[in-house]
């Protein structure tokens, strides 16, 4: 990944503007401590910070067409530019950057070229000749980008928020595949193609095998759940062919993180050894954690509970990867959106529910699970990349009928059938057949249990009940119900003091992670405000136990007390953080 | 390097307390990337942020003795470790980290253990019996280290200023060479060589000696469990380190790890001096050369960032840092976390150009004396701090405490200038290394005249960064300087303008009396402005300055 800055029509070139901006691009600076470079034109900036993944030796940016007049600076990987490239014989390109084709394409196409590119990317380009500039954030929204307006008339574009709120009067989410993105499933028409295992599984290993594209060292995340482990097993199966292989070795590194002893610890492993990867195992402690929850909410810019809750491990797992020296790492992102694997899909009513929440899911993840796994690696300059949220996967995978998505105990069809069925292959199995079809952990339940009641005591310990009681006067927008949610609210304020900066999470009501119109599935979920996968009670059986005390709110106060010595007890001695 | 914090003795050990030190403490974040550790005893914190070098999977820190009563944060490279941890048989080593020992040297030796070092550190050692803590330096100042005490009576040590400045009442940097006992509440120095009286002494130059002392001090360095290579300008010295390296390195660890091909790496405007002349290095010692150029626009664009990295607003400081932070960041973008660099031969040797003027041996030899003493406030916070800003570790063989023993034992008349006697400066260093029958370097790199830092990498570095301090800086700014900067007052408008943004990140009294001021020329410590008469009116630090001594410099200083 990439920061960008870009300050357009600011009125102001005066030294001290200049001086501005660099400091406020230098906030992006985790996302690219490679290089930076800022591009001045009259009263419009173009900053960058660069992560160096494809060409580190020329491709620093901004970037240009031939003759200097067109400059653009992109936060992205296009994974089409070769061919892209070839489409364009009569331009001669300065860097083998992967971006650099944005400013040629403009040139030949005008603004309509955004369709063209296959990854992910928001870039801000800027014509010098009429002074005229476009704006895009790729159509799922796995980079993040925000948008701004200053009172001297400016408009403020920038990979995160912390770039540009404290200059702006309003700013918000840049739209994610705005004006130009327009898939078919996009209107939630109810789709008909049947399920073909083999087309969707082709599909992923496309989507997969674009994503090798690399100059630096990478690697996988593995949780040892579905999503993870197919990734995994694609990669290091088609690893060897690729150009990556020739330079860094064709043995696959994967990477797990979790609590000591925690589910996903075990399942990455064996998923590792299945598959034979250089594994790497990282341990935190709950007071690990803790401690860096306040930089991961300014990392993250959210107060969105479930994110942050998920956000942590994986913030803290990306300083180890990047440590090792690896830049770049593959991530399971956004089959549970496409699939409805969330284990609330239980309880979708008919297909057409079911489709319509995997679409708004979908339209959704920017502001959940893509700006997580970006937000949260790009803190330590280390890439996500996606391969379920690749667009012509998606657009596989959204044209089946989704009665094949539904669950169906009775002809034990669980979660995500499709896509394991998909990969059920008895000659050259991807993946051993208890793995294949093993239930799901959310991620944050998945690193360990204790690790959410250990956020839960803690935030105990610093909010109290009469603040509780207050909270909707204090926090009349998106007012937080439990503690934890208003402790993180706390912090976010903190770092993000504007109206606009709240605006930009979303809220309502929810169930496990699903829309606040799927919590009309069942009565009982509005009862429990818990957003934990666990929460979905009676679907998860092994969960359930454990959480079936608490199904009253009097009981899981005293739950949560009941924790906290052991939680302490995890961490010995007190008080000690350690690896 | 890493980044170390430790507070003590504060009133307040809420949790609210935890959090502002875990804030503070990723202020040096840049220094140590790669992991942070924060240990809790009562009002006691010691945080530490980690670049991992030795031993990267398990030695996270703090580190502790066997029952943990002993906590240390460390700060460097303990290249005897391994000698160290022969000499305690009898105790259990919980990591391969090579800061472990100082918890064990402690238990063993009680305070009395610091000259047992050999390396470069900064530490803190916490011993939770009696509650009682200790903090050094190492014996030149090549890891930074500040002390600061806060209203509430607690003692503050941090590898930065920036992770204290807001919290103490008072600080200031931390001597190197010295320890701190709370048990005493002294600074006292424990580093004690010969040479510190400043006597003038008289042992005949031996070649070889010199020589072997160096070999030494490089080949100990090359201990390193990560990619590393060296900086090289193309100068003597850092032509010197590379040669010693490339020779020795099939022989080491590292090379079996990373490849026994030497990186080098070297930076400056486009056509500069530097650049030409370590790609005539590189390609004589085959190693794999890499060459960054930047622009004066990209440099001027970086000097707020340099300022608030380096802390301080030293003129030639801030010029030769800026060079040396932009290509810190291109060499830790290819994956590299350690860099030979060749700081510390100019103090030791006299080789700044206005030694030429030195009336004497016992004046040369004392500005030498003077010199490494100052190291700390100059080349040694540059080269740390630069590198540091990106998680890159700079490791200087020239002030190898043994080789410091060596070379400044010997009898100063050696080191005299003496065209005369076909002498230029560190003579006696090149001609240590003028091996005909196995040469480290051509005669013509051997026997090449000083660049200083901010001149090799292109005259119109220095040239752009005055004519944007010219336009930042009116007349009448620089006419009031006296008024509103008493202290060092900035005498030209570059030195105003990096005063400007020192200012803006360090607003304390404390800070400013960090950097040191008075005059000096080209280099000079105040003493050696007596020289030379006409120095004293020209304030521009630069080597150049040292008028009438570089002959291709001054030709177009003229003009």
């Amino acid at each position: 990944m990439c920061g960008i800055l870009a300050v357009l029509g600011c009125s102001d070139d005066s030294q001290a503007k200049r001086v501005r901006v660099l400091e406020l691009s230098r906030r992006l600076k985790h996302r690219g401590p490679d290089w930076s470079g800022l591009y001045q034109y009259g009263d419009s900036y173009l900053a960058h910070q660069r992560l160096a993944i494809i060409d580190p030796a020329s491709g620093d940016q901004p970037l240009y067409n031939e003759d200097e007049k067109i400059v653009v600076t992109v936060n992205g990987e296009i994974y089409n530019h070769e061919e892209l490239r070839r489409s364009l014989p009569n331009h001669k390109f300065k860097t083998g950057s992967d971006c650099d084709v944005i400013a040629h394409l403009y040139e030949e196409h005008g603004e309509n070229f955004v369709d063209m590119l296959d990854g992910m990317f928001s870039f801000v380009l800027l014509d010098t000749r009429d002074n005229s500039f476009i704006v895009a954030r790729d159509a799922i929204g796995i980079t993040p980008l925000y948008i701004g307006w200053g009172l001297d008339g400016s408009i403020w574009i920038s990979s995160e928020m912390k770039g540009l709120n404290d200059d702006c009067e309003h700013f918000e989410a840049f739209p994610p595949g705005h004006l130009w993105y327009n898939p078919t499933w996009f209107s939630e028409a109810i789709p008909s193609a049947p399920y073909d295992p083999l087309v969707l599984r082709r599909a992923f290993e496309d989507a997969v095998i674009k994503r090798l594209m690399t100059d630096v060292p990478f690697g996988v995340l593995l949780s040892g759940g579905l999503d993870s482990s197919l990734v995994a097993s694609i990669t290091a199966r088609h690893l060897a062919g690729t150009k990556a292989a020739k330079q860094w070795g064709a043995q696959l590194h994967s990477f797990c993180v979790g609590l000591e002893g925690s589910p996903d610890l075990k399942a990455g492993k064996e998923v590792a050894e299945y598959l034979g990867t250089v594994h790497h195992e990282f341990h935190f402690t709950v007071q690990d954690g803790i401690d860096a929850i306040e930089d991961v909410i300014y990392h993250i810019e959210t107060y969105d509970v479930t994110t942050i809750r998920a956000s942590t491990p994986m913030f803290l797992m990306s300083r180890k990867i990047k440590s090792l020296g690896v830049k770049m790492v593959i991530s399971g992102e956004g089959s549970d959106e496409i699939f409805g694997g969330y284990l609330y899909f239980h309880k979708a009513p008919n297909k057409e529910e079911f489709h319509r929440e995997t679409c708004h899911k979908i339209k959704a993840l920017h502001q959940y699970d893509c700006l997580r796994a970006n937000k949260a690696t790009s803190a330590w300059g280390l890439e996500a990349r996606v391969p379920f949220l690749d667009k012509e996967f998606i657009n596989v995978a959204m044209n089946i009928d989704p009665e094949w998505k539904m669950i169906k105990p009775e002809e034990k069809r669980i979660e995500k059938w499709i896509l394991r069925k998909a990969f059920d292959d008895e000659e050259r199995p991807y993946l051993p057949k208890h793995i294949l079809y093993r239930q799901k952990e959310q991620f944050s339940d998945g690193v360990g249990y204790s690790w959410i009641d250990g956020l839960k005591a803690h935030a105990e310990l610093h909010v109290n009940d009469k603040m509780m009681l207050n909270a909707s006067h204090i926090f009349p927008h998106n007012t937080p119900v439990t503690k934890e949610a208003y402790y993180y609210r706390m912090i976010f304020e903190r770092f993000f003091p504007q109206n606009s900066a709240r605006l930009t999470v979303p809220g309502g009501a929810s169930i496990a992670c699903s829309t606040a119109k799927a919590v009309e599935w069942d009565s009982s979920w509005s009862n429990n405000l818990d957003p934990s996968g666990r929460a979905a009670l009676g679907v998860h059986n092994s969960a359930y136990e454990k959480q079936l005390s608490s199904t009253v709110n009097k009981n899981l106060t005293n739950n949560i007390i009941d924790s906290v010595p052991r939680m302490m007890e995890a961490s010995a001695p007190p008080l000690t953080i350690r690896s | 390097m890493c980044g170390i914090l430790a507070v003590f003795g504060c009133v307040d050990s809420s949790h609210s307390k935890r959090s502002r030190i875990i804030e503070l403490s990723r202020r040096l974040r840049h220094r140590g990337p790669d992991w942070s550790g924060l240990h809790c005893y009562q009002d006691c914190f010691l945080a530490h942020q980690r670049l991992a070098i030795v031993d990267p999977a398990s030695g996270d820190q703090p580190l502790y003795n066997e029952d943990k009563t002993v906590i240390v944060t460390v700060n460097g490279e303990i290249y005897n470790h391994k000698a160290l941890r022969e000499g305690l048989k009898n105790h259990q080593f919980r990591t391969g980290s090579d800061c472990e020992v100082i918890a064990h040297l402690y238990e063993e030796h009680g305070e009395d253990f610091v000259n047992m070092l050999d390396g470069m550190f900064s530490f803190v050692l916490l011993d939770t019996r009696d509650k009682s803590y200790i903090a050094a330096r190492d014996a030149i100042g090549i890891t930074p280290l500040y002390i600061g005490w806060g209203l509430d009576g607690s003692v503050w040590f941090a590898s930065e200023m920036k992770a204290l400045s807001d919290d103490c009442e008072r600080f200031m940097s931390f001597l190197p060479g010295h320890i701190y006992s709370s048990k005493t509440g002294e600074i006292r120095r424990w580093y004690n060589p010969p040479w510190y009286s400043e006597d003038i002494p008289s042992t005949p130059y031996d070649p070889l000696v010199l020589r072997r002392a160096f070999e030494k001090a490089v080949t100990k360095r090359l201990m390193t469990d990560v990619p590393f290579g060296v900086l090289l300008s193309g100068g003597l010295d850092s032509s010197l380190v590379a040669a010693v390296a490339s020779r020795y390195m099939l022989d080491s660890e590292a090379a079996c790890q990373w490849g026994s091909q030497l990186h080098t790496f070297c930076v400056g405007l486009k056509g500069s001096p530097d650049l030409k002349a370590a790609r005539e290095v590189a390609d004589y010692l085959h190693t794999r050369h890499h060459e960054f150029h930047f622009t004066v626009q990209e440099g001027i664009d970086a000097l707020e960032e340099v300022i608030y990295h380096i802390e301080t607003y030293d003129v030639t400081t801030v010029r030769a840092s800026t060079p040396m932070f932009l290509m810190s960041r291109k060499i830790k973008s290819l994956g590299v976390k350690m860099v030979l660099s060749g700081e510390g031969s100019d103090e030791i040797f006299g080789g700044y150009l206005y030694f030429h003027k030195a009336p004497n041996k016992e004046e040369f030899h004392q500005e030498t004396c003077r010199k490494i003493k100052a190291l700390h406030l100059y080349d040694c916070l540059r080269a740390n701090k630069s590198t540091s800003a990106w998680g890159l570790e700079a490791r200087v063989p020239f002030l190898d405490k043994e080789f410091i023993d060596v070379a400044m034992s010997i009898d100063p008349e050696w080191k005299m200038i003496r065209p005369d006697l076909k002498r230029i400066e560190k003579w006696i260093l090149r001609h240590a290394f003028d091996d005909d029958q196995n040469p480290y370097l051509p005669k013509h790199i051997l026997y090449r005249q000083k660049e200083q830092f901010s001149d090799g990498v292109g005259y119109s570095w220095i040239d752009g960064l005055k004519d944007h301090a010219n336009q930042q800086v009116t007349d009448a700014m620089l006419l009031k300087a006296s008024y509103i900067y008493p202290e060092n007052t900035p005498t030209t408008k570059e030195a105003y303008y990096y005063r400007t943004i020192f200012e803006k990140f360090f607003p304390k009294n404390a800070a400013r009396s960090t950097v040191p001021g008075g005059p000096s020329v080209a280099c000079s410590t105040a003493k050696a402005m007596e020289w030379d008469a006409s120095w004293s009116k020209n304030p521009d630090p630069s080597g150049r300055a040292a008028l009438g001594v570089h002959e291709s410099a001054y030709e177009e200083s003229k003009a």
